[in-house]
């Protein structure tokens, strides 16, 4: 039995296709469009998820669709009804997507797939709960935190075996995810895309409650209740009429105008960043509170685009009371088809859960054949590895000589990060790597950190991790502290507060990946690596051989080691070009 | 200019000519849906002092949960978007 989960039309299209209650393959439509957080049918999504399996759309019991749409139409309608006159332009702006694609869905199913089957709608909220099925646990907590779904911005409940059931939620206008987005576009940056930098920003602020006057301005704004129930003043924000998130109120009570992108961050901006870091850190560890006592479970799920706050994820279990986390690789919207798809076939069909997501290879890959025939076809120069041993122990050289090198291997992942198929991967040893990196590739916003990767059996030699730890951390959703005595010798990922957003590679889930690591500790006596994600500023991570070879010729990237290939920029020097001048943010 | 290149200019043409009119349209009819739909059920509505969202704090509460209840439904639910 084959069901496909789709999700689109908000942010991160996805597709997912689960075959007998496996996952077989998923991706998010970004990969192949080329559009950073494509929102759009993810029809490429869908025909790479069907070629991955060599089937036809008429071979698919299911569609599972991550959402009811007319609910989340009549939460629009009713938020109009409220504002009226004042949300006049939105209603011009969106109403028409709303009439052409997003309560048409069934019939742009069926026109752009030639679909005929059925297609079952889950609550958004439900469809991220799902990830419950796919997570370790028999029986679990669910708390799903995102900016809204239909009504619902905040859900929890309890999963079981194959069933889940949602106790309490909490309506819009009231969102965390949206006072996150909120306080993102004050600070200037953009939201759906740019809250992990306003993340990445807070430690730089000051992270006091007492002292934190902008946490204490915030705290007066909106009311946390001791059940980590909560609800906002809704006087300091417009998201709910506008297409702009703070309100002339919130300005002045943050006393100052929307930071404009390229006005220089002062310290009032890091200290907001802190102060909005601290108020959801305080009301999620409240809800988790009430959570564990309502239930009485010991492990816990995340979902939802909060989920995706990694500084908080790594001090969930030192602030609760709960013994165990996960979270799926992509807690966000992009991650509902495979949830949604998982729910359909476990819970609606009744089906037995005999899948655990233990890693995120589950996207398109190139074999030898295919990579050659492009690098030939285009004329590229390039050495061919006799083996995979030679091919570990050249690149951990190639990184140990301070080279910055694209690792281009096997299926991409799936979710938001690079996580060893599709990354850059460099020296942490080196103090002036971070700026290597962003002088070569990235040119990212000075403050933010770059990311460790760590074998699982040194994670805890190196880093502050829970034990035993999450396999959230595989998945780079956990930031946890760097031990202080190695905050010197890995000063590359070695973030302002002494943090680091690690990844851990288990040998079953990445052998060359898990080895290249080993071999480069063998040469620096520190086995921990940077990896950032593979692609151009502004653009999506690179899917194809092509999206690699152009990223590297477009930016400073020195080598790039693609299946069983070694290209060095300097040798292809016809192809260099300026990604720069057309990188967006 | 080949002729080619007049019906791809033509074609263009009428795209935009299209797409002119139709924002036009729909904006006209959305603004009387707007004012006239929307309007006036809000006015009445907020008259006899209906809400349409729980736009407001209350101290006194010791609790914004909302009692949800979601599980396993019967397979026709799954079928609604609604």
């Amino acid at each position: 039995m084959y069901i496909l989960g789709v999700s689109c039309f908000y942010h991160d299209s996805s597709a997912s296709l689960i075959k007998d209650g496996i996952v077989v393959a998923a991706a998010q439509e970004e990969r192949f469009s080329r559009k950073k957080h494509d929102i759009s049918f993810p029809i490429k999504a869908i025909d790479y998820c069907l070629k991955s399996q060599n089937i036809k759309i008429d071979q698919i019991d299911y569609i599972a669709f991550y959402e009811k749409p007319v609910l989340k139409f009549e939460r629009v309608l009713y938020q109009h009804l409220q504002s009226f006159p004042k949300s006049y332009k939105t209603f011009l702006q969106y109403l028409p997507s709303w009439t052409n694609e997003k309560l048409r869905i069934v019939k742009i199913i069926r026109k752009k797939t030639k679909y005929k089957g059925d297609v079952l709608f889950v609550d958004h909220h439900m469809a991220h709960a799902s990830s419950f099925l796919i997570s370790p646990y028999k029986k679990a907590a669910i708390l799903t935190v995102d900016g809204v779904g239909e009504w619902t911005t905040t859900a929890y409940g309890v999963g079981e075996n194959r069933s889940i059931k949602l106790l309490k939620e909490i309506h819009f206008p009231h969102s965390l995810g949206l006072l996150y987005s909120t306080i993102t576009a004050y600070l200037g940056f953009s939201v759906n895309n740019s809250e992990y930098k306003v993340m990445g920003l807070s430690a730089y602020g000051n992270m006091d409650r007492k002292t934190n006057q902008y946490y204490n301005r915030l705290k007066e704004i909106i009311d946390i209740k001791e059940d980590g129930s909560f609800r906002f003043n809704m006087d300091y924000f417009v998201y709910h009429y506008l297409d702009k998130m703070p309100s002339k109120k919130l300005c002045d009570l943050l006393e100052g105008k929307i930071r404009k992108p390229d006005e220089e961050l002062t310290q009032r901006h890091k200290d907001i960043a802190a102060a909005v870091q601290l108020i959801t850190e305080e009301a999620v560890t409240k809800i988790l509170n009430h959570l564990h006592k309502s239930t009485k479970c010991d492990n816990l799920v995340i979902s939802g685009g909060v989920g995706l706050n990694s500084v908080y994820n790594g001090k969930i279990l030192r602030n609760t009371h709960f013994k165990g986390v996960w979270l799926q690789p992509d807690p966000g919207d992009g991650g509902t088809s495979l949830s949604a798809a998982m729910y359909v076939y476990n819970t609606i069909l009744g089906k037995e859960r005999k899948y655990i997501l233990k890693d995120v290879y589950l996207g398109p890959e190139f074999s030898n054949k295919e990579i050659q025939e492009f690098l030939d076809k285009n004329g590229i120069k390039y050495n061919k590895f006799k083996d995979k041993k030679s091919l570990v122990k050249h690149t951990a050289q190639l990184i140990f000589k301070n080279n910055v090198v694209g690792w281009f291997q096997g299926r991409m992942e799936w979710g938001p990060r690079a996580l060893g198929a599709r990354s850059i991967l460099s020296n942490p040893c080196n103090k002036d790597m971070k700026e290597i990196l962003n002088l070569k590739v990235k040119h990212r916003e000075k403050f933010r950190p770059f990311a460790p990767v760590v074998c699982i059996e040194d994670a805890n030699k190196y880093f502050d991790c829970n034990k035993p730890i999450p396999e959230a951390a595989d998945f780079m959703l956990m930031v946890y502290p760097i031990k202080e005595q190695y905050h010197k010798k890995i000063p590359a990922v070695t973030h302002v507060d002494g943090s680091g957003r690690l990844q851990t590679v288990r040998g079953d889930q990445n052998k060359l990946y898990y080895n290249l690591i080993k071999e480069f500790g063998r040469l620096s006596g520190i086995p921990v690596l940077i990896n950032t994600s593979f692609n151009i500023r502004g653009e999506p991570i690179v899917c194809s051989p092509h999206d690699a070879y152009k990223c590297m010729m477009g930016t400073g990237i020195d080598y790039l080691v693609i299946g069983d290939f070694l290209i060095k920029r300097e040798n292809n020097t016809k192809d260099i070009w300026d990604s720069e001048k057309t990188a967006k943010d | 200019m080949s002729l080619k290149d007049f019906l791809e200019g033509f074609k263009k043409g009428q795209v935009f000519f299209g797409e002119s009119i139709a924002f036009l349209i729909n904006t006209v009819l959305l603004t009387i849906v707007y004012f006239v739909g929307v309007g006036l059920t809000s006015i009445i509505a907020k008259i006899f002092g209906k809400g349409f969202i729980d736009m407001k704090t209350d101290p006194q509460t010791g609790s914004y949960w909302k009692e949800l209840n979601l599980d396993k439904k019967p397979i026709q639910y799954y079928y609604r978007q609604f």
